[in-house]
């Protein structure tokens, strides 16, 4: 690969024609192969599928409308499809409510304790989704943890029904998983904007409000619009919370598409179904980015990021206003997890306050179940598998289109991206499709394959970002002093990259271990860790439950603790 | 110099010191900027002018000392409320916005209309010849024509006073003394009183009507530029105005008054009232240095040259006379064969010097 990289260094674009052309080739041959047979070639068979028939589970090679005829007549179809969109779309509004307020608090405000905080805001999307999720039926559910303070307090006479299994908890269930994406889009665009611009504004006359409606907004809106998008992205595709928390009304087009997929075995109408819901989110969301355009560039590199602080009187009453708005919003992102940690060391059945005694049993449990065991251990190989290979043809494909300069490096990208842009049902059984053309089983090979079509272009991109940082002129320089390409790599551009690399590799491992909406699809008789829990919590419940999850979130803690203490004491001897 | 004699802002006792530094950044600093003026701060890095700029403009506030602007006092307004506008070193012209948007934008936060504010914005695009780029986005501009932009979106609601906080800085040399006049021109024809931060003393002294000199904080200096140039009131404004030798003299008794010897040699036309070890402050364009060694003046030295810099329409000689090093500054287009180890005589021009005793 280096020599790829190396001969297209050497050469530059206007160097005779054939030559670069050839270069050109080997390059990107690896590149296209993956587009071809991982972006391209599953959302060409999903499409393909959804125009054909099925009778009885068996496909037929008949290429026919029929399916969408289905839908189109279908006045069930219409019902789901705005129940699914409005429910996302109230979800992220809802999570916009909160994360925005607080991207600015954390971007622009918070001082000392700005790395605490957005750790704090961003850690949920490192913790499972399903504990996420299973937390709020512990919530909601009747005899849940909200309706016992609400008996208790006096406020209702008996436990209602009415939290769980309703379109209202699948929108607040949905908000709580978006709040860490709009968050983390929206506060990179206010650390970035310069305070020399927030100050020219205010010398311009204008109010802090003027100031935000003419000049915040406008800078920050795209990056929202993307966080927002994302986020949405995530919801519609998740079917695991409308199965868990909606009930009958909650029912979203993620779960027919699931079931079509599952026992009701009916592919070519699940494909349509699923090419009709991409088509709606995809104008949805083109429409939303549309309206909220980005313009112009950014010139002052330096963001001091904070504010002047300001000696007006209201200052502490507003700094106090905004301190409970945080830890408002830290105790909502992070007191369900706290009650599975709870409940896990709690003696009794049901889930229920006041906590009956400690015990370890739960944990006990665990251990003596061997069906847990083999999935943790499936769960540790699938992981350590994703996570290798996608970091190294991550890193690899970054290079070449860093340095290869192939034309279009902006549509590679963008190709890159579509697997983390396609909602995860879809994307579950697009990988579905895609492995069954070519005849690999179901089990820990397809769930590789599957997992590395998302998890690859994460530590790809991010690889990405990083090149485009680089000062350029350090690899002349290295060059320049007399290392060749490959000692430039090793001593002057690996450095530099290798803490990318590494976090890319725990994004990944994350994103593999605790996934659940494509791995679903593609584990047949041999589940991973989520999906062996994600099985429990279909088909009964014990409160080992809450202690693998309270597991998984020490595990999940302890990662990320690492990760940071890596990264605060890295910045430290830099300091020094 | 300004036409009428009102004040459009005053600093008395004005103290400044960051959280966390232990030396104040401000240190008791008053003065008064006259209305159509051009004042400017002078000082090296560090010494407080952008606090001054930044205290009037409103994004610092004094821990001591009152701010008042046409005699309303200014200590607790915000910025919007101010009626003062910041030139940025930065620039930080809006990314999002075109360059007539830009300009339009302090009207558009007053409230104006939006036929009076695009007229407004095109007037003021055109006083810095900028009309043709309205349109344009920043990223679009060349850093000279941002400057203009920016200076336009400042001038265009008319304050009573602008600040400019080094807003040259970020130029090449040509354009910079192209924006030297173009500065001028334009604070003569509106008559807004111009604040003018600069670390450039050429920029302070050429455009300025009066020059404050800052040394840590404090004022070394409030006076013309010529006064500043020719008589500067201590040590640290001699050396950080013009380019000075300060040569060790000592002063001995001669008849009424002492007189100066430098390295043995008596200069006959420096005396002063009192004997004792001083430093002679002498600029460089002061300072003779010639080849012909043959006719000793009284007042002279000899010494031999060290190195020579051309300088363009000059050179500057470094002289080595005994234990001292004399810079001087001869005519370039004299065709002066001057060369390193060459001895020389120099000779020195009294008539500006400035004598500091220890």
């Amino acid at each position: 690969m280096t020599d790829n990289v190396a001969s297209n260094l050497t050469k530059p674009l206007r160097a005779s024609p054939l030559g670069f052309r050839i270069s050109l080739n080997l390059a990107s041959v690896p590149v296209l192969a993956w587009l071809f047979l991982i972006v391209v070639l599953p959302n060409v068979l999903l499409i393909g599928v959804s125009f054909l028939k099925a009778s009885g589970g068996v496909i037929l090679l008949e290429p026919s409308l029929i399916n969408y005829a289905r839908i189109w007549n279908s006045a069930g179809f219409w019902v789901l499809l705005t129940r699914t969109l409005s429910f996302s779309f109230l979800g992220c509004v809802l999570a916009t409510a909160i994360a925005f307020p607080l991207a600015f608090y954390v971007g622009r405000i918070a001082r000392r304790y700005k790395t605490l905080l957005t750790v704090l805001v961003v850690l949920p999307l490192w913790i499972s989704l399903l504990m996420r999720i299973f937390a709020w039926r512990i919530i909601l559910g009747q005899s849940g943890v909200l309706n016992a303070a609400l008996v208790s307090s006096g406020i209702l006479d008996q436990p209602s029904d009415a939290f769980l299994y309703s379109p209202t908890a699948v929108v607040i269930v949905f908000a709580y998983i978006s709040v860490p994406f709009i968050f983390i889009s929206t506060m990179g665009a206010f650390e970035k904007i310069p305070r020399d611009l927030i100050e020219a504004s205010q010398d311009s006359g204008a109010t802090p409000i003027q100031t935000f409606l003419h000049l915040i907004w406008p800078l920050t809106r795209r990056n929202f619009a993307i966080g927002f998008s994302l986020a949405f992205l995530v919801t519609v595709g998740d079917f695991v919370t409308p199965a868990m928390i909606g009930g009958i009304d909650g029912t979203t087009l993620g779960v027919v598409v699931s079931t079509q997929f599952g026992f009701a075995n009916n592919w070519p109408y699940g494909a349509a179904v699923a090419v009709a819901l991409m088509i709606s989110v995809a104008l949805l969301l083109g429409t939303i980015i549309t309206m909220l355009p980005t313009k112009g560039v950014m010139l002052s590199e330096e963001a001091e990021g904070t504010l002047p602080e300001t000696n007006s009187s209201q200052r502490d009453t507003g700094r106090r206003l905004a301190s409970i708005g945080v830890v408002a919003s830290i105790f909502y992102l992070y007191a369900p997890l706290a009650i599975i940690v709870l409940f896990s060391f709690n003696s009794a059945n049901l889930q229920i306050f006041p906590l009956q005694g400690l015990t370890l049993h739960w944990y006990q449990e665990l251990l003596q179940d061997q069906s847990l065991l083999e999935a943790a251990r499936r769960s540790v190989i699938v992981a350590l598998c994703v996570v290798t290979m996608s970091v190294m043809l991550g890193t690899i494909f970054a290079l070449i289109i860093h340095y290869a300069r192939l034309k279009g490096a902006r549509f590679f990208e963008l190709a890159f991206a579509l697997p983390i842009a396609t909602p995860g049902v879809v994307l579950g059984i697009e990988m579905v499709l895609g492995t069954e053309i070519f005849s690999i089983p179901s089990g820990v090979a397809r769930i590789v394959i599957g997992q590395m079509s998302f998890v690859m272009p994460v530590t790809m991109l991010l690889l990405l970002v990083r090149l485009r940082r680089l000062d350029p002129s350090l690899m002349e320089a290295s060059l320049d002093l007399g290392a060749n390409r490959w000692q430039s790599f090793i001593h002057v551009l690996f450095p530099m990259i290798r803490g990318t690399i590494i976090a890319g590799a725990f994004l990944g491992l994350t994103l593999s271990a605790d996934d659940v909406m494509v791995t679903l699809f593609l584990s047949g008789g041999a589940p991973t860790l989520p999906i062996w829990v994600f099985n429990q919590l279909r088909f009964g419940f014990t409160p080992s439950v809450n202690a693998i999850f309270s597991l998984l979130l020490f595990a999940c803690l302890l990662v990320v603790g690492f990760a940071t203490w890596r990264t605060s004491a890295r910045l430290v001897k830099a300091a020094a | 110099m300004g036409t009428s004699q009102t004040t459009v802002l005053s600093l008395e006792g004005v103290s400044k010191t960051y959280d966390g530094a232990n030396k104040p950044a401000l240190d008791d600093v008053s003065f008064a900027v006259r209305s159509g003026e051009f004042f400017s701060i002078l000082g090296p890095s560090g010494s407080g002018k952008t606090t001054i700029l930044r205290t009037v403009a409103g994004f610092e506030h004094p821990d001591r000392g009152a701010i008042t602007m046409s005699g309303h006092a200014m200590n607790g307004v915000p910025p919007f409320k101010r009626d003062v506008r910041t030139v940025f070193q930065s620039y930080a012209l809006f990314p999002h916005l075109t360059v007539r948007e830009n300009v339009e934008y302090p009207l558009r936060m007053r409230g104006d209309a939006k036929s009076g504010r695009s007229a407004a914005a095109m007037e003021a695009l055109s006083l810095v010849e900028m009309s043709g780029f309205a349109d344009r986005l920043p990223h679009q501009l060349s850093g000279g024509q941002r400057q203009r932009a920016a200076l336009a979106r400042s001038i265009v609601s008319r304050p009573k006073l602008l600040l400019l906080d080094e807003p040259l800085a970020a130029l090449d040399l040509r354009l910079r003394q192209q924006m030297q006049h173009t500065l001028v021109a334009l604070q003569r024809e509106l008559g807004i009183a111009f604040m003018y931060v600069t670390h450039d003393q050429g920029e302070a002294l050429s455009m300025s009507d009066r020059v404050v000199v800052l040394n840590e904080g404090k004022i070394a200096q409030l006076a013309t530029p010529r006064e500043i140039y020719f008589a500067p009131n201590n040590e640290f404004v001699s050396r950080f105005v013009g380019r000075s030798n300060l040569i060790p003299v000592t002063f001995e008794a001669a008849g009424n008054g002492a007189v100066a010897h430098v390295e043995n040699v008596v200069l006959p036309d420096l005396v002063a009232s009192h004997c004792g070890a001083a430093r002679m402050a002498i600029r460089y364009e002061a300072v003779r240095v010639s080849e012909n060694v043959a006719t000793p003046s009284p007042g002279t030295l000899h010494g031999t040259v060290e190195d020579v810099l051309f300088m363009g329409t000059s050179c500057e000689v470094n002289v080595r006379c005994g234990a001292i090093n004399v810079i001087g500054l001869v005519p370039a287009a004299h065709n002066s064969s001057l060369e390193v180890g060459q001895p020389v005589q120099v000779n020195f021009d009294l008539q500006n010097t400035q004598v500091f005793y220890d």
